[in-house]
C-alpha cells in the first residue's frame, strides 16, 4: 500500500474531516460518570470515546509493589472488546502493558505521591470507542480524574500527538490520518511549565517538520487545558 | 481485598429494616431503581445500549465476525456472550484473571439470552457449512452498585434488538438488522435481612445472602433460572418471585420496545 | 517536582477550617490543579495549596478561600488520613492471636493490640473478645511516619458497636456536618431522636429507630449534593 498515495489534505490545506492543519477535533469532558469512584472523567475526542476511574489512596496489595517512602500508582489502560472496528479479545495485551506503563510514568511526575507512603492509588483508563490518539485522550482523562478525586498534583497533564500526512505536518491525527500517515508525535505536557512528561515518537520527520509537529501540540495541549479546567470547575465542558 | 469485609453491623442492620418492611433507600420490597436505556451509544459496534440503574451503569455492544459452521449444524452461525467486571467499576473488583462470580454472570446472562431462542441460528447462515454469521455480545461493566445480573441482561438483549449485520463491510449485499423474535428479560431477587427483594444495591448485595436470577419471554416462558449463594428458600417464596419477575418483566420488556420505534 | 512544601496537605479534620470562614472576609473562586494563585509574600498557607518559586500553586480541585492571609482550598473530596486523638469508627478486618487489624477508611488498617483492647483475653482468644467484621468505636493512639496507625479502646465510650448503622460522609463535610460549636449536629439529633456519634474518619454511628436513621441518612445526602454543587456547578 503506497502511503504517499492516499490524499489526506488537499491542495486548500483541507483534511478529509474538514480540519485545517492546526485544528483539534472536538473534546467533551464530563466528570463523576462513574458514581461509585473516587473521582472519574469521560473524555470523547472526536469519535474516542474514553472513561478514567480513581480509586484510592488505599493500601498497596500485594506487598512486593509497595513502597516505603510514597504511594504507587497503579495505572491500567485497557480497550474494551467493542471500541474498535475489529472487535478486540480481552485478555492480556502488550500494547495496552506499554501504554499502561508510560501514563503511570507521566502521571507520578505531578502526582504528590510523598503524601501516601505504603499506599496505592488506582487509575483505570478504559477505551470504550477508539479513533486515535487513545492514549493521549486516557492520559489526560486520567489527570482530570486524578483531579476530581482530590488526589493532589502539582499540575494536571494534558497529551495530544500530531504528525505528518501527504508530506504536511497536522495537528491531532484522527484514524485514517494515523494509518496512512507517515509520523505521530504523541505528547504529554504540563501546562504551567511546558515541560514534558510523556514522549514518544514513530515515523519520518525532518528537523523542521520535528518542531512544527512540536509546536502543535504545545498549542493545542494550552487549549485543551483550558477546557479541563473548565470542566472541573463545572463538571463538564462544554456547558 | 478480594473478599470484602461484611461489616456485621450492616447485616444486623438490615435485618432490622426487612423486618418493618424497609429498605436502606427507602424503596419497598420489589421495588426496582430507576432504569435509563439508551440505544446506538457506540460508534464501532453493530448494536449497543447503555443501561443505568441507579449508580450501577453498564454497557453492551454486539460486533459480528464470521466462522466456519460446526461440523454438526452446518447451516447455522453462533452466538457468544462475554462478561467484563473489570477494576474500573469498583473498589472492590482488582485487577486479574476473571473471577468465578464474573464467569457465573457472563454465563447465566447468555443462557438468558440464548434459551428464549430469541435469535434463530439458521437466519446466520452465510454459505451452509462454510461460512455463517457470529454474534458476539460483550458486556462491559463501568460503575458496580449492585444487580450486575439485570443491567448486564437488559443492556444485551436492547443491543441485540437494535443491531444491524454488517453485509456491507464484508462485501456479503447489504446491511439489515438482526433478527430477535423476542425480549427475555431478567429479574434477580436476593435475600437480604431474612425476605427477597428486587434490584439490591451495592450495600443490600454486600450485606445479603442468596440470589435467584429468573429470565422470562414475552409470553412468560421461564427461559433461565440460577440460583447463587449460600442460603435456602421455600416453594412459597419462590413462587411469589415468579409472579413479581413476570410483572416487572413486562414492565422493563415495554421499555425495551419503546426504543424501537415499531419492531 | 521543584516545589517545597510549607503546610500540612492531606488532612481537613480542623473543624473551624473546614467549615469554612462565616464571618470573615471570604474570597472565594474555583481552582484547579497546577492554577497560580497569587504571590506567597505576606501570606500563609493552608490545605491544598503549595509554594513554588515564590507563587502559591493550588494542588487540589476546589473552592479557594482567602481567611485573613492564609490561603487554603476546599475540596471536592479528602482522603481520611489519620492523625493521634482522632475518633474513628473501624471495622476489625482480621487478627492474629494478640492484635486486630482495623479498617478506619485510611490508606492503611491500623492496629489494635491486645493490650489496647476492651478486656482481657487469653492469648489466642482474639476473637471471642471481638470478632471479624465486627465494629468498634476508637481513638487513634499513635501514627507512624508511614501513616499506619495504632488504634486504643481503652478511654471514655470506646466500645464495640453493637446496634444502630454506620454511614459515611467525605472528611472534609464534618464541619459543616457539625456546624458552629456542635449547633448543626444538635439539631440533627433533636429531630431525628438518634444518638449520632460522628467519627473524624468521615463514619457516623446512628443508633435510633429507622425514621430517625433515615433523616440522618437524608441529611449526609443533601450535605453530599449541596458540597457538590457548591464545587463543581450541580454535577456529581
Amino acid at each position: 500500500m503506497g502511503y504517499g498515495d492516499v490524499e489526506m489534505i488537499d491542495a486548500n490545506g483541507i483534511r478529509k474531516d474538514g480540519r485545517k492543519a492546526g485544528d483539534v477535533r472536538p473534546i467533551s469532558i464530563e466528570l463523576g460518570v462513574v458514581p461509585v469512584a473516587d473521582g472519574s472523567c469521560r473524555m470523547r475526542w472526536g469519535t474516542n470515546d474514553v472513561i478514567a476511574a480513581i480509586y484510592g489512596p488505599m493500601e498497596a496489595h500485594p506487598r512486593k509493589i509497595q513502597r516505603q517512602d510514597r504511594a504507587v500508582l497503579d495505572v491500567r489502560y485497557n480497550m474494551a472488546p467493542f471500541s474498535t472496528s475489529d472487535r478486540i479479545r480481552p485478555g492480556f495485551n502488550r500494547r495496552s502493558r506499554e501504554i499502561s506503563k508510560v501514563t503511570a510514568e507521566a502521571l507520578e511526575s505531578v502526582v504528590m505521591l510523598e503524601l501516601y507512603p505504603r499506599s496505592k492509588i488506582r487509575v483505570e483508563i478504559e477505551i470504550i470507542c477508539a479513533e486515535a490518539g487513545t492514549r493521549c485522550v486516557g492520559l489526560t482523562a486520567a489527570s482530570v480524574a486524578l483531579a476530581h478525586a482530590g488526589i493532589p498534583m502539582t499540575d494536571l497533564v494534558v497529551s495530544v500527538a500530531s504528525g505528518k500526512i501527504n508530506d504536511v505536518v497536522v495537528c491531532d491525527l484522527n484514524k485514517a490520518e494515523d494509518n496512512y500517515g507517515e509520523a505521530d508525535l504523541p505528547m504529554g505536557v504540563l501546562p504551567n511549565t511546558g515541560e514534558l512528561v510523556f514522549l514518544q515518537m514513530d515515523g519520518d520527520l525532518s528537523p523542521e517538520e520535528f518542531q512544527e509537529a512540536w509546536d502543535y501540540n504545545m498549542n493545542a495541549a494550552m487549549v485543551i487545558h483550558e477546557y479541563c479546567v473548565e470542566a472541573l470547575k463545572t463538571g463538564r465542558y462544554p456547558q | 481485598m478480594s473478599i470484602p469485609l461484611v461489616p456485621q453491623l450492616l447485616r444486623s442492620h438490615l435485618r432490622e429494616l426487612a423486618q418493618n418492611d424497609q429498605r436502606l433507600d427507602s424503596r419497598t420490597q420489589f421495588e426496582g431503581r430507576d432504569v435509563e436505556i439508551e440505544v446506538g451509544i457506540l460508534a464501532n459496534a453493530e448494536g449497543s445500549a447503555r443501561v443505568r440503574m441507579g449508580d450501577t451503569i453498564v454497557l453492551a455492544g454486539v460486533k459480528f465476525q464470521t466462522m466456519t459452521p460446526y461440523p454438526d449444524r452446518p447451516n447455522e452461525g453462533g452466538l457468544m456472550c462475554m462478561a467484563e467486571v473489570r477494576p474500573v467499576s469498583g473498589r472492590q473488583h482488582e485487577a486479574g484473571p476473571p473471577s468465578a462470580e464474573s464467569i457465573e454472570l457472563s454465563r447465566v446472562v447468555d443462557r438468558g439470552i440464548r434459551e428464549s431462542g430469541c435469535i434463530d441460528t439458521s437466519d446466520l447462515c452465510i454459505i451452509p457449512g462454510e461460512k455463517a454469521w457470529q454474534v458476539i455480545l460483550d458486556l462491559f461493566a463501568v460503575s458496580d452498585d449492585g444487580n450486575l445480573f439485570d443491567a448486564f441482561a437488559l443492556a444485551g438483549i436492547t443491543a441485540l434488538r437494535n443491531a444491524t449485520i454488517p453485509q456491507e463491510k464484508f462485501e456479503l449485499g447489504e446491511d439489515r438488522p438482526l433478527v430477535v423474535s423476542k425480549t427475555p428479560i431478567m429479574c434477580s431477587y436476593q435475600r437480604v435481612g431474612g425476605r427477597f427483594i428486587f434490584d439490591a444495591n451495592g450495600r443490600e448485595e454486600l450485606g445479603g445472602d442468596e440470589r435467584i436470577h429468573i429470565t422470562l419471554g414475552d409470553d412468560n416462558h421461564v427461559h433461565s433460572l440460577q440460583k447463587g449463594l449460600k442460603g435456602a428458600f421455600t416453594a412459597a417464596e419462590f413462587t411469589e418471585l415468579m409472579e413479581e419477575a413476570r410483572k416487572k418483566g413486562d414492565e422493563l420488556r415495554n421499555m425495551v420496545h419503546a426504543l424501537e420505534g415499531g419492531n | 517536582m521543584k516545589g517545597v512544601l510549607v503546610a500540612r496537605l492531606d488532612n481537613m479534620t480542623e473543624k473551624k477550617n473546614a467549615a469554612g470562614p462565616q464571618d470573615k472576609q471570604r474570597v472565594t473562586r474555583l481552582v484547579a490543579p497546577g492554577e497560580d494563585l497569587g504571590n506567597l509574600e505576606g501570606h500563609e498557607l493552608g490545605h491544598g495549596v503549595i509554594a513554588i518559586d515564590g507563587r502559591i500553586r493550588a494542588t487540589k480541585n476546589g473552592r479557594m478561600n482567602v481567611n485573613g492571609n492564609t490561603v487554603s482550598i476546599e475540596p471536592r473530596r479528602t482522603a481520611y488520613v489519620p492523625r493521634p486523638g482522632d475518633l474513628v469508627i473501624g471495622y476489625v478486618e482480621g487478627c492474629t492471636n494478640n492484635i486486630w487489624f482495623v479498617d478506619i477508611g485510611a490508606p492503611f488498617n491500623a492496629i489494635l493490640p491486645m493490650s489496647l483492647g476492651p478486656s482481657k483475653a487469653d492469648f489466642g482468644g482474639t476473637r471471642s473478645v471481638i470478632d471479624i467484621g465486627e465494629a468498634i468505636l476508637c481513638r487513634v493512639q499513635e501514627v507512624e511516619e508511614t501513616h499506619s496507625s495504632v488504634v486504643t479502646m481503652k478511654g471514655m465510650g470506646l466500645r464495640k458497636i453493637r446496634s444502630g448503622a454506620v454511614e459515611n460522609i467525605d472528611p472534609h463535610l464534618l464541619g459543616r456536618l457539625i456546624g458552629k460549636q456542635g449547633k448543626a449536629l444538635r439539631e440533627l439529633k433533636e429531630e431525628s431522636e438518634c444518638r449520632v456519634i460522628v467519627g473524624d474518619n468521615g463514619r457516623l454511628w446512628i443508633d435510633g429507630d429507622f425514621n430517625g436513621t433515615l433523616e440522618v441518612r437524608n441529611r449526609l445526602r443533601s450535605l453530599t449534593a449541596e458540597a457538590k454543587a457548591v464545587t463543581l456547578g450541580g454535577v456529581a
